[in-house]
């Protein structure tokens, strides 16, 4: 993964885990594996987790701690109503974003 | 650093910053039951945060308890280090840090700032139409 991507991918990452988790509920593994599959090769799953502590504490998910067979309780991440907002108002600001880049790179303005 | 000049950093951080010795012992009764490699990974980032961490007790033990969380969990499921920690570790424990800094001086120094700046601005309270 180049360094531009990564670069890249930091101020989307939010928006990549919300949308996500809108789908259905995950932990932290399990995110970080799917994005690892989707080509996002050198995701740190710290980084994912320093993300997931974020949106907690912001109220855009609520956590179920669930037993594992093996090693400590995983916790769980479900998207709640708050969450929700926030993922629309991110899908508002990636369209503008992305419908201005599109212009730039045919050569608009 | 010699473990004189370790022991001492330690003593200062626990009295200073972490404050409650309960939450802090834990922790590291924790962090000697993981795997050697991961007790390195974590005793290195524990390190770091110690000197750029959050400069609050509640917050610095808040960090310590997620990171222990972290490293159990990966070494259960058996997740290599790298992959935790990632390419550029200090990125990642800054990300980390960035969740913890509401407290302390760290915040302080910050609401002054913001408010300063508003005041020279001319938007502090009481003005807030952005007129001198």
């Amino acid at each position: 993964m180049s360094k531009q991507m990564t670069e890249m991918l930091k101020g989307v990452l939010e928006g990549i885990v919300l949308a996500i988790l809108s789908g259905r509920s995950a932990y932290g593994y399990e995110i970080t594996a799917w994005l690892r599959e989707q080509g996002f090769s050198d995701i740190a799953e710290g980084t994912v987790y320093a993300l997931l502590i974020r949106i907690e504490q912001r109220g855009f998910v609520d956590v179920a701690k669930v037993p594992s067979e093996k090693g400590p309780p995983r916790k769980v991440y479900s998207l709640n109503a708050q969450g929700r907002r926030h993922l629309d108002e991110f899908w508002k600001t990636w369209s503008f974003l992305s419908e201005r880049l599109e212009q730039l790179h045919k050569g608009g303005t | 650093m010699s473990d004189t000049d370790k022991d001492g950093l330690i003593a200062k951080f626990i009295t200073t910053v972490i404050g409650d010795k309960r939450r802090w012992r834990q922790y590291k009764a924790r962090v000697k039951q993981l795997p050697p490699n991961y007790r390195t990974a974590v005793e290195a980032i524990e390190r770091y945060v110690m000197h750029f961490g959050p400069s609050d007790s509640d917050g610095a033990a808040s960090l310590f308890e997620d990171v222990a969380d972290l490293f159990e969990r990966a070494a259960a499921d058996g997740t290599p280090i790298r992959e935790i920690v990632g390419q550029d570790p200090v990125e990642f424990v800054e990300a980390l840090v960035q969740n913890y800094t509401k407290g302390g001086y760290v915040a302080r120094e910050r609401n002054r700032l913001i408010s300063a700046i508003d005041q020279a601005a001319g938007e502090d309270a009481g003005n807030q139409d952005g007129t001198v």
